[in-house]
């Protein structure tokens, strides 16, 4: 091969290079390395021997009823904040389609949530929700729904209520981003078309917009239903998991065992099982989400 | 290269080879002189929320002090934030790159222990009997793991009793509750007066050893072996069982079995929401900056079938195997000992760790003499690498009893049987 067809061949991979590598060490090599340390019992120690426990960790993943209610609470944390932020994300955009001046000023003040830190929210929510909060004020002394002393975070089923609120709240203002520049790729004929026959609001919703905003809502439910597995921080600072482990979700148990416990092989067990969840979840809506002409969007 | 460069860049590179090597040459793993002195790093968490009072007593007099005495030896003080320290001190001995000295919690001395990373003084310092007898009982079996003694006690405290002049007033006492016995009376009394008797937030060790071993009751035996039998033994149910009494009444708040939303007992207490709480000194600077007005009542834990006896905590002094300089870093550990560092970090509000020096303790301020009572009799608690295993443990299955799922026997043997797993080395 000439040297000019060697090099207009090897220029594409070129480009490529630098984030293939950045990708392959910052992500895939923790990847490996996780999943060889949850083989061990893994000590932290260069000079110790780590025991080689080949799939005990997942084992007693298996076995651990602590382990089963974290991904419980983690797949309903999922299920609850998934389907409103598509929702209500799909509906502000198709609010805030039309070209208006108020447009821009609502853009910004949905989408802030999204930019504030995790931290912040997650322990003004914890305010929030307090038993002599805002929340409590506002049911019980100006509302008068309730007695105004209800222990959101001292129950299970309340205490999710409150972090899926903020998980729901926080995310409403991406899905909605996508959404708005989504609808702008609608034709504009079709929607003509549909109306001219006599189609009404919700039937031309039905037939022109969601099949042409369809790429953006598979990856849409994709990143939010990943997201939503790895809810952490929210859980970390309003609960801690608890009460008495309660409200623990699978990223809070798996950071309890490494780094309190400091078991590191059984902490990676868990974060690769977790990681094998999302990802079979992952494969499985890009399959269900084939493109209406029957071809794959992967 | 051009031929003169490359001979510049030859000798470059021998002379850098020839530094090297001479700097390889091994150097005496002893103290330096006061012509090449030696430097040991000792890392604490002293300046913790911004209060700068114990690191500038430390480091502008007591470390200035130490090398005026030991020309030889600099030391330098590291502040790490305390949420940092501990993962930083593993991800340091992951890496092999531990200071000379820590001031560590005494819950992560047995933890290193286990890890190697720590030099047992008992076996090392010559006059370590010597300085232990003078520290107090507690406090120095936080340093005891597998038989052998992996530090000293540096700084101590402990938890009290403390109520407010409001609280008393309201149940009708002019005394703090001084038994088991007056302290339910103080909770039937304060029915119905919008204050509840008495607030704590968990149910881990640090929370509920002090009702324990007041009730005559214990964790394990003395051998760290067993917490069957002694964990559910009639004296350790009944105490536990007075406080679930009291939750099912209403005069203990949720706050203790997890609710995060409830009002903290260092806001409930000053604002007449709680009527008493356990906690330690520390407290007294926390009000005096939110809650000026505020006059805390201090008085030891409620006395039950075994006396008043609370929990130790504080910190301790360890000393890293891995340190090139274990006869200076030893040296400064004798210096921590002395009453003079002691009494120096006493006024900048830290216990300290001698009972000899608890009377002048009490002249820098007065509310310190309940503290230093109670550390007479005060314990530790299980001084084994799964020490923040046992809280969960505690927790997890002592919050079914309170809610009345579970009977308070059938939870304690149940943590007591998991704690037991956790003493014979398991997971």
């Amino acid at each position: 091969m000439s040297q000019a067809r060697l090099r207009s061949l090897a220029t594409p991979y070129l480009f490529i290079a630098p984030g293939v590598i950045l990708f392959a060490v910052a992500i895939l090599y923790p990847i490996a390395q996780a999943v060889q340390i949850s083989l061990f019992d893994w000590k932290i120690i260069a000079s110790a021997t780590s025991d080689f426990l080949g799939i005990a960790n997942y084992v007693r993943a298996f076995q651990d009823d602590q382990f089963w209610l974290s991904l419980a609470n983690s797949g309903i944390y999922m299920l609850f904040t998934v389907p409103p932020q598509i929702i209500l994300g799909l509906v502000i955009a198709s609010l805030l389609k039309r070209k208006s001046p108020a447009q821009p000023v609502f853009r910004v003040l949905f989408y802030l949530p999204v930019v504030t830190s995790w931290v912040v929210v997650s322990l003004l929510f914890k305010y929030l929700f307090a038993d002599a909060g805002l929340l409590n004020f506002t049911l019980g002394d100006i509302l008068h729904l309730t007695n105004g002393d209800t222990s959101w975070l001292a129950n299970r089923w309340t205490a999710l209520i409150a972090i899926c609120a903020l998980g729901i709240w926080k995310g409403i203002g991406w899905s909605m981003m996508i959404f708005l520049a989504a609808l702008q790729g609608v034709p504009q004929a079709l929607e003509e078309a549909a109306t001219m026959d006599g189609a009404n609001r919700w039937q031309r919703f039905r037939a022109v917009t969601v099949p042409a905003i369809w790429p953006a809502l598979l990856f849409v439910t994709v990143m939010l239903v990943i997201g939503g597995f790895n809810v952490f921080t929210s859980v970390l600072l309003m609960t801690n998991g608890g009460p008495g482990g309660q409200t623990e979700v699978v990223l809070t148990y798996m950071y309890q065992q490494a780094f309190t416990f400091l078991d590191f092989g059984y902490g990676s067990a868990l974060a690769v099982i977790l990681a094998v969840i999302v990802f079979v979840l992952s494969v499985v809506q890009l399959r269900v989400f084939r493109d209406r002409s029957g071809q794959d969007l992967a | 290269m051009k031929r003169s460069a490359q001979l510049g860049t030859i000798a470059a590179l021998a002379a850098s080879i020839a530094l090297v090597a001479s700097g390889c040459s091994s150097a005496p793993a002893t103290d330096g002189t006061a012509d090449n002195p030696v430097t040991i790093t000792f890392w604490g968490a002293y300046g913790n929320g911004g209060n700068s009072t114990q690191q500038d007593a430390l480091n502008k007099t007591l470390i200035p002090e130490f090398e005026k005495e030991n020309p030889g030896i600099k030391v330098t003080y590291v502040d790490v934030p305390y949420d940092d320290l501990l993962q930083k001190l593993t991800t340091s001995a992951a890496g092999d790159e531990l200071p000379d000295l820590v001031r560590a919690d005494l819950g992560w001395v047995p933890q290193f222990a286990d890890l190697g990373v720590l030099t047992p003084l008992s076996d090392t310092m010559s006059d370590f009997a010597d300085l232990s007898k003078a520290t107090y009982p507690g406090s120095l079996a936080t340093n005891l793991y597998k038989g052998k003694y992996y530090g000293l006690p540096l700084d101590t405290n402990t938890r009290v009793y403390i109520t407010s002049k409001a609280a008393l007033t309201a149940a009708g006492m002019t005394k703090p509750p001084a038994t088991f016995d007056e302290f339910i009376a103080m909770a039937k009394a304060l029915h119905g007066t919008g204050i509840t008797a008495f607030a704590d937030g968990g149910l881990g060790a640090w929370n509920i050893s002090p009702w324990i071993w007041s009730g005559g009751g214990a964790i394990t035996d003395d051998k760290l072996t067993t917490a069957m039998g002694y964990l559910d033994s009639p004296k350790s149910v009944a105490a536990v069982q007075m406080l679930v009494d009291l939750y099912k009444s209403g005069d203990i708040p949720n706050l203790i079995t997890g609710n995060a939303g409830a009002t903290s007992t260092s806001d409930g207490l000053p604002k007449g929401v709680y009527g008493g709480i356990l906690d330690g000194p520390w407290m007294q600077g926390v009000w005096s900056g939110q809650y000026a007005d505020f006059k805390p009542i201090y008085a030891p834990v409620p006395a039950g079938a075994g006396g008043s006896v609370s929990v130790v905590g504080g910190e301790d002094i360890v000393l890293t195997a891995s340190s090139k300089h274990q006869q200076a870093a030893e040296k400064f550990i004798r210096f921590t000992q002395t009453d003079q560092f002691q009494l120096e970090m006493v006024k900048t509000g830290q216990m300290t760790v001698m009972p000899a020096l608890a009377d002048q303790e009490t002249k820098v301020a007065d509310f310190y003499s309940t503290f230093a009572g109670q550390l007479k009799t005060a314990k530790s608690r299980l001084a084994i690498p799964g020490a923040s295993k046992v809280d969960t443990i505690l927790s997890t299955e002592l919050t079914p009893a309170f809610n009345g799922t579970v009977s308070v026997k059938d939870a304690l043997s149940k943590a007591a049987s998991q704690i037991d797993e956790l003493l014979k080395g398991g997971k």
